[in-house]
């Protein structure tokens, strides 16, 4: 029989050089993968892009500013343009680097499956919001313009991605979403955000927890070189500008019935109190939007909080006659106004007039 | 018309790209949105319903009680204890009719039928010793339990209790990343986890269902309770005075399980935060109204789809099991059987996880149903130890009434305690049967899945009772 002991270390070791290996995210094994990735495909895909995000913002790429971007050293960028020019995608115009017709298309098919991938990502997989981007951001390389266009296909052929960034045509076609930073808007101007900008991804994030999406109406109330405080969808948000300008806004001609109001969500009912349903949020999206859908959760139902689980979590909610438990983050994606207390009816006092303004597109 | 027949299929198609991409992202949600809400307009303008609610609401009232800080828990407790207490003492006396009739009196009838026939000795051992008698094993041990608990469940599913039991529960499990409804199917799982697997249909979000459907071999099945008991009593409950013997051994098997449960909520956290991260989840969790229960369709519908299907699929690989079972015990090459040889292969690894091999060989021939393990391990421990003057010959499976005789006979086998605990585990922590593999081939419709549960647990159990033995080898000197 072997030595315990020994066995014991034996064993410590091989677990810790798995672990070591394939701990989820930081092992080796998956870095190693990833180094793989890094192809001279890849990094020529990545460089058309950047060129791409420069040109449409009406200025040149530079040798740096690749190098830059895609952290390489200003050699291996000059030897990585100088095999795309060999390739007949950029032209270099002394520092400025330009796309060829050629490079352009290359560029509109690596940023279409970009945007259909995270489109796929938000609608049918569980992933958290925070690993859309990252997870596109690999996955675009390997999306051949077929499985693209399949894709396309199997999502309805989308026009946007989560962010609100259009998504191109197969011909290449894009219409920006022609939105303002909110920064720039007027304050008490009613608008509507149209896109978040998702890079960096630090600020990103701070969007993500501020519960900020695409269709959301939003209105200014204060901006100053230190913060903007503006009105958001029931909720009142402070950012530091530079976070805010991430977001882009298109301003409404009228505001919409909503504009203003305290909106509430469904879990700050408590157990015998009422409401009715305003709609749902944004962030709530895919399955589970279509599933709420399927429950009557829409606008105009009204809606009872019977009970509250012993745990403290999830919450009956009585709605078309049926008993419903909702957890606490998804009843945070249900929009309601609260009946007043001790109106039997459940009705609040929205009139039928705003209700039906409520379903006006908000173009 | 000279204007209309300017118009080319192409402008059509360039104008309606442009009004896609005016109409907004949002289009088709609106759209659905609308129908919705025209739909329930006109159902709300069609459908009267009665102005005031009665009085007293018996729903809510036992909504109320079941639900409540205070008596929601000790209430569930109370009543999956008496479930499961009526399973065990109910079963023991049909379990003891059957195996009578099936293996005490009708085996040895049939013997002595097939040798008046002149039938050769293999093919008797074969089909009766071999085949006819693990059938009959996993029919007498399987079928009581199951005809009990599965319409006792469905009553209370019937009711419209169990549900009311995922809402209590959902709070732990969701810290798991897993679905209250899990509560259910892992219930199910205690009695058989075949039936626990199916069970798993009532999660409709994609992500928990797999979940459930991995971690519901942890849930300790009625296959596995006999041999837990046994084990206990025998060496568990040995340690003690006899009369704590009882609770002792009793406190043991409620370990394994309740450590089972443990395993549940650890593989399903890890789990949720891995492998199955991509995977779709939504939760919401109907809550229907109460109704009395319909008995006798309950218990009718119950044994047909849950009892008899889960008793089919397990005779079904039974059959082949016990054709092997005879085989290994009885194929000899060069002077000693083909079970003896694999022992021997497989003996330092068991020594190594703290069992033996005749156990792990015992777990490989009996990977179509936990019920036959305990009389493989007797049988082949008898071939082994050439203790012939116990037993019924090589192959074929054999129960011990007397205690004494058999701790005898595994002591000869060379067990310790270190043994008996890590079977208690290993029988906890091992693949699952191969009718619930099966079982979950058919519900995920997906190899990868099924491996990912077939393994699982199997690895989880040998590093457990590695690690087990080593620390008790040096705690023990």
């Amino acid at each position: 029989m072997p030595d315990p002991g020994m066995s014991l270390l034996i064993f410590a070791v091989i677990a810790g050089i798995c672990a070591w290996l394939f701990w989820p995210q930081g092992g080796q094994f998956w870095r190693w993968q990833q180094m793989r990735r890094l192809t001279t495909r890849v990094q020529h895909e990545d460089a058309l892009k950047h060129i791409y995000r420069h040109q449409q913002h009406h200025r040149f790429a530079t040798v740096s500013s690749l190098a830059g971007a895609l952290q390489l050293n200003a050699d291996a960028v000059t030897a990585l343009l100088g095999d795309m020019v060999s390739h007949q995608l950029v032209t270099m115009d002394g520092d400025a680097l330009r796309l060829t017709p050629r490079g352009q298309s290359y560029a509109l098919h690596i940023i279409r499956a970009h945007r259909l991938y995270e489109r796929y990502l938000a609608e049918e997989t569980g992933f958290a919001e925070s690993e859309w981007h990252g997870r596109a951001e690999q996955q675009e390389h390997y999306l051949s313009p077929e499985e693209a266009d399949a894709l396309a296909l199997q999502l309805g052929n989308p026009t946007h991605d989560p962010h609100g960034d259009p998504i191109p045509t197969t011909s290449g076609a894009l219409t920006p979403h022609g939105g303002v930073p909110l920064t720039a808007l007027d304050t008490e101007m009613p608008a509507c955000i149209v896109h978040l900008e998702d890079e960096p991804e630090t600020v990103y994030a701070q969007l993500v927890a501020e519960d900020i999406h695409p269709g959301m109406e939003v209105r200014l109330l204060e901006s100053t070189p230190q913060r903007v405080r503006f009105w958001c969808d029931g909720d009142e948000h402070l950012l530091a500008p530079v976070v805010a300008a991430n977001i882009s806004v298109r301003p409404l001609t009228q505001p919409s019935a909503l504009d203003g109001v305290a909106g509430e969500r469904l879990s700050s009912l408590q157990p015998g109190e009422s409401g009715v349903v305003l709609g749902l949020t944004p962030a709530c999206r895919g399955s589970e939007r279509r599933r709420f859908m399927d429950l009557g959760i829409l606008p105009g139902a009204s809606i009872h909080a019977e009970m509250r689980s012993p745990g403290g979590d999830p919450t009956a909610y009585r709605i078309r006659d049926t008993l419903i438990a909702l957890r606490r983050e998804q009843a945070d994606r249900i929009r309601i106004a609260r009946a007043a207390p001790g109106s039997l009816d459940n009705r609040t006092e929205l009139s039928s007039e705003q209700m039906g303004e409520m379903y006006e597109p908000a173009l | 018309m000279n204007q209309v027949s300017t118009i080319s299929p192409n402008d059509i198609l360039t104008t309606a790209e442009q009004w896609r991409w005016q109409i907004g992202h949002t289009f088709h949600e609106q759209l659905m949105e609308t129908i919705y809400t025209e739909a329930a307009e006109i159902a709300d303008a069609a459908v009267t319903r009665p102005d005031s609610r009665p009085r007293f609401d018996l729903d809510r009232t036992i909504d109320r009680l079941v639900t409540s800080r205070l008596w929601g828990f000790p209430m569930m407790v109370l009543l999956f204890t008496l479930v499961f207490w009526i399973t065990i003492a109910g079963a023991n006396i049909p379990s003891g009719w059957l195996s009578q009739l099936l293996i005490d009196t009708a085996h040895p009838w049939l013997k002595s039928g097939a040798a008046a026939i002149g039938m050769p000795w293999w093919l008797s051992g074969l089909l009766l010793d071999g085949m006819y008698l693990a059938t009959a094993w996993v029919v007498s041990v399987m079928l009581p339990p199951m005809a009990i608990f599965f319409p006792l469940f469905t009553l209370l599913e019937d009711f419209g209790y169990l549900p009311r039991v995922a809402f209590n529960l959902d709070n732990v499990f969701r810290k798991a990343g897993a679905h209250g409804k899990q509560a259910l199917s892992m219930m199910m799982g205690f009695g058989c986890n075949a039936a626990g697997v199916v069970a798993t249909r009532v999660i409709d979000s994609p992500r928990e269902r797999l979940i459930a459907i991995i971690t519901n071999n942890f849930a300790l099945c009625n296959g596995r309770w006999p041999t837990q008991i046994l084990i206990a009593t025998l060496f568990i409950g040995g340690l003690v005075p006899a009369y704590l013997a009882g609770l002792v051994s009793a406190l043991a098997v409620v370990g394994i399980a309740m450590l089972g449960v443990l395993f549940t909520f650890g593989v399903s956290w890890a789990l949720s935060r891995t492998m199955l991260q991509g995977e779709v989840s939504t939760f919401s969790l109907e809550l229907p109204p109460y109704r009395p229960p319909r008995i006798l369709q309950t218990i009718y519908t119950s044994l047909i789809d849950r009892t008899i299907y889960v008793l089919w699929r397990a005779v079904v690989f039974a059959l082949p099991a016990g054709a092997v079972i005879w085989l290994v015990a009885n194929i000899q090459v060069g002077g000693s059987s083909v079970a003896e040889y694999l022992i021997n292969v497989l003996n330092p690894i068991g020594v190594l996880v703290g069992l033996n091999g005749v156990i792990l060989l015992a777990y490989v021939v009996a990977i179509p149903a936990n019920e036959i393990v305990i009389p493989t391990v007797l049988m082949l421990t008898v071939l082994v130890t050439g203790a012939h003057h116990v037993g019924a010959g090589a192959g074929v499976m054999f129960e011990m009434q007397s205690e004494a005789g058999m701790i005898t006979l595994f002591q000869n086998g060379g067990w310790t305690l270190l043994t008996a605990v890590n079977l208690m585990l290993f029988s906890l922590l091992h693949n699952p049967c191969s009718t619930t593999i099966y079982t979950i081939y058919k519900e995920t419709g997906s190899a990868k899945w099924t491996a990912v549960a077939a393994l699982l647990p199997v690895v989880i159990g040998f590093v457990v009772t590695f690690v087990v033995a080593q620390v008790w080898r040096l705690v023990a000197g």
